[in-house]
């Protein structure tokens, strides 16, 4: 027994000066697990902390409930993480928890929660403007003529999915008054059935629906399926981003028009770069450049580091992104 | 060494006993996997999530024991939260003092156990079951509070209501305390009390109860309103964690607290079953969800685990492997 006992505790004295002097770790909590989106997001931390020999993990809560992120980030600062990373599910249910990450002397870095108070940098691949405007362009080159669209969002709280809306309506008010959004937002986008479902009863009540803009990963990808049910491909076009892999061979059916996004990958390398950099005190400036990032400047604020970096995902790059494991 | 054993199972009820020995095996092996499973840091935190999950079971509990169910648990938790907002916003939201703050924690535990009561009336007058009746308050509550809050949330409280979720007295999380009285006054209940007579003999046999004189209608009502006033309590607790109420926080918990439920052993068609091994469930899921975190496991991985140790809790139970183990004589 006493030796049971010696060993059990050199073991945990190894592992507690092993981990004491190797690298830097980071814990990226995202909305959820075991999607594409996240997958790749995934690979990506994976990939960039293999490069930079830091020691960072992905967790993906079972489903989007904010209840969970905060669960598992009280766990990282249990664990004593140097830097936590969070794709927000809902900003304001963060707020405490993070603010005690930071108590604990932990950085906190988020992507897609421009809002959020408590963090050292926010990053972002698209500015809401930028992103917003795009994909409203690309729908008011597809519509001919007056008609209605539609507009998908992850959830009516996710904020920046309502940004990019916001922006995409006020571009489309501004420069296709023939263009009339049909009721209200719909959060449907996270999911690919109620995106379906409710795009078959908009086109069945709007007989003159020409266009959705979906805003969330799953929503372009419902939308199209309708579209694919109900033969309207060519007369109602559905844009948004999506994943490339998911929607390739709608996009070449023509059922799902096309879209932009950025590259969850490289949003997973952002987290890692920029972890690695903040949890080794270096400062961020305006001007400088950071890997996966570009020339930032940024917002030193409202703590946000916004950058363009768009892809646009139409008939040809589709496939090449599709093949990136996308 | 194993009369004792034989001793210390009498005493705790078989389901208590394989529950501590799964919870010995389950720190053991979570301390030797991680060097940080054993730390202040680590119980400090599991100390403030194990509570809101813990209210929400022993809200689930009441309805378990007769025999029913309640779906509208996180529902009702959250339109009490949403109650203790509203209330917190007409004096001023993060102005207002304490006796605002004393209202507001009042008029959400009347609405939740209003909800509630009403609930149990339909069960009992009606005579529809539970899962039917309880999913359509949740239907109910959940549209409700979407339309009320157009699916936004609402955010801005008082420090001291902060403090509810994340302070602690003496290193004590605040929570956990929270948590211990209500379970502490859920153990007299349902051991002590007329009232957990009541719910034993509705859940073995209404019938039965209800020709031996027992107000099995009153009874009903008061289960569906006890739970609906400890919903209320855990949406308190909810918003105080996260700053902010919204309709569908902690809609995953749902089925976690049935887990919690059948692994403290109580019988799924009512009647049976004890407060101490539902808190020991409690606190065996939040060590595996943490201890999982903790050596980075993935997380749909920790619901199968969770799944699994369903199961072997109940061949622990049925008692058949406990007699195969031979204990030494030391």
């Amino acid at each position: 027994m006493k030796k049971l006992l010696a060993c059990a505790s050199a073991v945990a004295f190894t592992a507690v000066f092993a981990s004491a002097a190797s690298a830097t770790e980071i814990g990226v909590v995202v909305k959820i697990g075991g999607i594409p989106w996240f997958n790749a997001m995934e690979d990506g931390i994976k990939r960039q902390a293999d490069a930079l020999g830091v020691d960072a993990e992905m967790i993906g809560p079972t489903s989007a409930d904010p209840a969970l992120q905060v669960q598992a980030i009280e766990d990282l600062i249990a664990k004593g993480v140097d830097v936590i990373g969070v794709v927000p599910n809902d900003e304001k249910a963060l707020e405490p928890v993070l603010k005690k990450a930071r108590d604990a002397g932990i950085k906190v870095i988020a992507h897609e929660g421009p809002g959020l108070e408590n963090v050292d940098w926010d990053f972002e691949l698209a500015s809401a403007q930028g992103f917003g405007e795009a994909h409203a362009k690309l729908l008011s080159e597809k519509i001919e003529g007056p008609g209605k669209y539609a507009v998908y969002v992850g959830s009516l709280t996710v904020p920046l999915h309502n940004a990019w809306a916001d922006a995409a309506v006020a571009w489309l008010t501004e420069n296709r008054p023939d263009l009339e959004p049909v009721g209200d937002r719909y959060g449907v986008a996270e999911n690919v059935d109620e995106s379906r479902k409710t795009a078959l009863d908009l086109m069945a009540a709007n007989p003159d629906l020409k266009g959705f803009l979906g805003f969330g990963s799953q929503g372009p990808i419902g939308a199209g399926r309708a579209i694919d049910e109900r033969k309207m491909s060519g007369k109602v076009f559905v844009v948004g981003p999506f994943s490339p892999g998911q929607g390739a061979r709608m996009v070449h059916q023509g059922v799902l028009t096309g879209g932009y996004m950025w590259n969850p990958a490289q949003a997973g390398e952002v987290f890692v770069t920029l972890g690695k950099m903040l949890a080794e005190g270096e400062e961020i400036t305006d001007g400088m450049e950071i890997p996966g990032l570009g020339v930032v400047h940024p917002d030193f604020e409202g703590r946000d580091i916004i950058t363009d970096n768009l892809l646009e995902l139409n008939d040809e790059s589709v496939d090449g992104l599709a093949d990136m494991g996308l | 060494m194993s009369a004792f054993i034989t001793r210390l199972r009498q005493n705790l009820g078989t389901e208590t006993f394989g529950l501590l020995i799964l919870l010995a095996v389950m720190v053991t092996v979570f301390s030797l996997a991680s060097p940080r499973f054993l730390t202040a840091a680590n119980f400090g935190s599991m100390g403030y999530q194990a509570p809101l999950l813990g209210l929400l079971t022993l809200a689930m509990l009441g309805p378990m024991i007769s025999g029913g169910i309640n779906l509208a648990i996180i529902f009702l938790a959250n339109i009490s939260g949403l109650t203790f907002a509203w209330v917190m916003l007409q004096f001023g939201g993060a102005e207002a003092g304490l006796p605002a703050i004393f209202m507001g924690a009042v008029a959400a535990m009347a609405v939740g156990a209003a909800a509630g009561a009403l609930e149990g009336a339909v069960i009992a007058f009606v005579g529809a079951h539970p899962i039917l009746v309880s999913l359509a308050m949740m239907i109910f509550l959940r549209g409700l509070g979407e339309f009320l809050t157009k699916g936004g949330d609402i955010s801005g409280f008082p420090d001291v209501v902060g403090a509810l979720g994340h302070g602690a007295i003496f290193g004590f999380p605040l929570p956990l305390l929270l948590f211990l009285i209500v379970a502490l006054v859920w153990h007299v209940l349902f051991s002590r009390s007329r009232h957990g007579f009541a719910t034993y003999m509705v859940g073995s046999n209404i019938r039965a109860a209800e020709y031996s004189g027992l107000p099995t209608k009153r009874t009903l009502i008061t289960i569906y309103a006890l739970s609906g006033l400890v919903c209320a309590i855990a949406g308190i607790l909810m918003l105080a964690r996260f700053n902010s109420v919204r309709v569908g926080h902690g809609e995953a918990m749902l089925l976690v607290t049935v887990l919690a439920i059948f692994l403290g052993g109580i019988d799924p068609f009512g009647g049976k079953g004890r407060v101490a091994p539902v808190i020991l469930a409690i606190l065996i899921l939040q060590i595996l969800s943490s201890g999982l975190n903790l050596i980075g496991a993935n997380q749909h991985l920790a619901t199968a685990v969770w799944g699994l140790f369903l199961i072997a809790v109940m061949i622990l139970r049925s008692g058949r492997l406990a007699a195969l183990i031979p204990f030494r004589k030391d």
